[in-house]
């Protein structure tokens, strides 16, 4: 497996504060990646970076081409969807319906309207009149409908509520996501995708600070739930974090010795959010 | 070329409101006046010895009325022309600003379509589409008015539609009118240019930035030029910078700059107003003042593509 996006280093300054601070990282073909942060760590501004949106230094390679200099070839193979509704007001679904087939030379227009005919978008309704949720289906009916290597979401489903966030990673995972696609993801919801994922990407203060497969992850991080005699055994080894669930101290260890662990207590493999919640907690201090 | 073609229709969507209704608004009211004006006029109770009057028109003064009629029947749609300086005006100056403040600039980006050919897309609309359509709107009016008239006439006892469809300045002239297009992109360049480069690079208050600065810049030459007795031609500035980079796009307004000779004498006293209107446009492309400011107009064109390539949303 070739890498489908190589980043070396990107630096990116908005004025005094770096939002950029040097994040290297590789996203193999195939993959679902997360991209997980706190506010204002980076995230927008990498997924930026990787769309030819915004200006930086470093080096970044995604499908062979730099987006700073190629971004319309670029957007051949990558398609995007912004936290945001990004469509414009006066756009009615029709119109967006032509445009795309206009100007897109991967797009199928029969995708697009089946899956539009499952919502309840009608052809001449404009975007100013839909609420959230439809404007991110109209978004997603569009997108689904190329052919794209790159599928570049940044918090797709904020502001749904949980209806259509559900439906949107199903139509994703069922009807989009196949072994030659690629999607990288920030979220904050991350309990939502946390098991779609297949890579975890960490992002704190400008810089990756977690990079691994689930796999590795759920291999390196283990989370004991300590009975009462062994909690100071236990701190000796030091946790990356401590929290009481039912009186019971559980901690969370990177890369221990599981079968020492396994005398302590009963073994957990953390959820990513225990995860995320335990690496940034000095994040905002 | 076919992402030219859905570039524009997608300029006509954004922008039905303003370079097609506009128009359309304007020439209702237009017609509703000059109806009402017929209509509701004194002219159907002008009476002679207690008769009403019936004109017959025979012979040479046939032909003149008609031609005459052929000519000028597009001033009635004069003031929908008047306003195409307003609409490029404004469409320009948000062209490139919209989209970054709604922010659906990332959607348009997320598509492959480059900032070379977005740009031309606007610059097109705003030279080419939009004074077609309003020339077309124009040219409907004049026609709904000469018609009319034509009736108008009958009714008093003159049938003048068959003087009036045999002369060829009836076609001409609208003719000639799309035939002076390419003199009006010239002298609107620098205006399109510096709006549509001011709207790429502005942050907000666009409007502000694309007036006041050449308006300001003039107050401080004046000001340097009266105060501080620095030997500048603020007159100068005035008239070959700032008016040019604000008042360019409004139709005729190279009369204006360049003073052309209309020549009445050689038209051997027809009334072809058309023709001397046309040769005269035609005749300001010898003044190099043109070329020059066609030339900082492709220039400011160039530099609204590259701060499309690097702005980001607002």
């Amino acid at each position: 497996m070739s890498a489908l996006i190589t980043a070396g280093n990107l630096r990116k300054q908005y004025g005094k504060q770096a939002a950029l601070d040097g994040v290297s990282f590789t996203v193999e073909s195939g993959r679902i990646v997360g991209l997980i942060g706190p506010n204002g760590s980076g995230k927008t501004t990498t997924l930026k970076a990787i769309l030819g949106l915004t200006q930086f230094q470093g080096e970044l390679s995604v499908l062979g081409m730099d987006p700073r200099q190629q971004r319309e070839a670029l957007m051949n193979e990558v398609c995007f969807i912004a936290d945001v509704a990004i469509l414009p007001r006066w756009l009615k679904v029709k119109d967006a319906i032509d445009f795309v087939e206009g100007v897109h030379p991967r797009f199928n227009r029969a995708k697009a309207e089946k899956y539009i005919a499952n919502t309840k978008l009608t052809p001449n309704m404009k975007v100013k009149a839909m609420s959230k949720g439809m404007v991110v289906q109209l978004h997603l009916a569009l997108v689904m409908a190329i052919d794209a290597k790159l599928l570049v979401l940044d918090e797709p489903t904020l502001g749904l509520d949980i209806l259509y966030r559900k439906q949107f990673y199903q139509n994703l995972l069922e009807d989009y996501f196949d072994e030659n696609k690629t999607i990288l993801i920030t979220t904050h919801q991350i309990e939502e995708v946390e098991h779609i994922l297949t890579d975890l990407l960490f992002i704190e203060n400008g810089k990756i600070s977690l990079a691994a497969t689930m796999d590795e992850v759920s291999e390196r991080f283990t989370e004991v739930m300590v009975e009462p005699q062994f909690v100071a055994a236990a701190n000796a080894l030091q946790p990356l974090s401590q929290r009481t669930v039912f009186g019971k101290p559980v901690m969370l260890f990177d890369g221990a010795n599981r079968e020492q662990l396994s005398n302590f207590g009963e073994l957990r493999t953390p959820s990513v959010a225990d995860l995320f919640v335990a690496t940034m907690k000095g994040s905002y201090a | 070329m076919k992402t030219m073609k859905w570039l524009l229709k997608r300029e006509m969507w954004e922008n039905k409101g303003m370079l097609l209704w506009t128009p359309i608004v304007i020439a209702g009211a237009v017609i509703t006046l000059i109806f009402t004006g017929l209509i509701f006029g004194k002219v159907e109770h002008m009476q002679l010895y207690g008769q009403p009057i019936s004109v017959t028109i025979e012979g040479t003064a046939r032909m003149k009325i008609a031609e005459a009629m052929a000519e000028l029947y597009v001033t009635a749609g004069m003031p929908i022309l008047m306003i195409l300086g307003l609409l490029v005006f404004f469409y320009c100056l948000n062209a490139l600003h919209d989209e970054r403040r709604d922010r659906s600039l990332l959607f348009w980006k997320s598509l492959p379509v480059s900032d070379t050919t977005t740009v031309l897309s606007k610059l097109v609309t705003a030279v080419v589409v939009a004074p077609l359509i309003t020339l077309a709107v124009a040219v409907a009016v004049g026609l709904l008015v000469v018609l009319a008239a034509c009736v108008f006439l009958l009714l008093h006892g003159t049938n003048m539609f068959g003087a009036l469809l045999s002369t060829p300045q009836l076609y001409l002239t609208p003719l000639r009118l799309v035939g002076v297009l390419p003199v009006y992109i010239l002298w609107a360049l620098p205006t399109v240019g510096w709006l549509l480069m001011v709207s790429s690079m502005a942050r907000s208050k666009v409007f502000l930035w694309a007036v006041g600065t050449p308006i300001i810049s003039t107050l401080l030459l004046v000001w340097a030029q009266k105060m501080l007795h620095f030997s500048l031609d603020s007159l100068w500035f005035a008239s070959h910078i700032s008016a040019r980079i604000l008042l360019g796009v409004v139709p005729g307004s190279w009369i204006g700059f360049e003073r052309p000779v209309l020549d009445l004498t050689s038209n051997e006293r027809s009334l072809a107003v058309s023709k001397l209107i046309f040769d005269a446009s035609w005749s300001t492309l010898g003044s190099p003042s043109v070329w020059i400011g066609a030339a900082a107009g492709v220039a400011m064109i160039a530099i609204a593509i590259y701060m499309r390539r690097r702005r980001e949303e607002v």
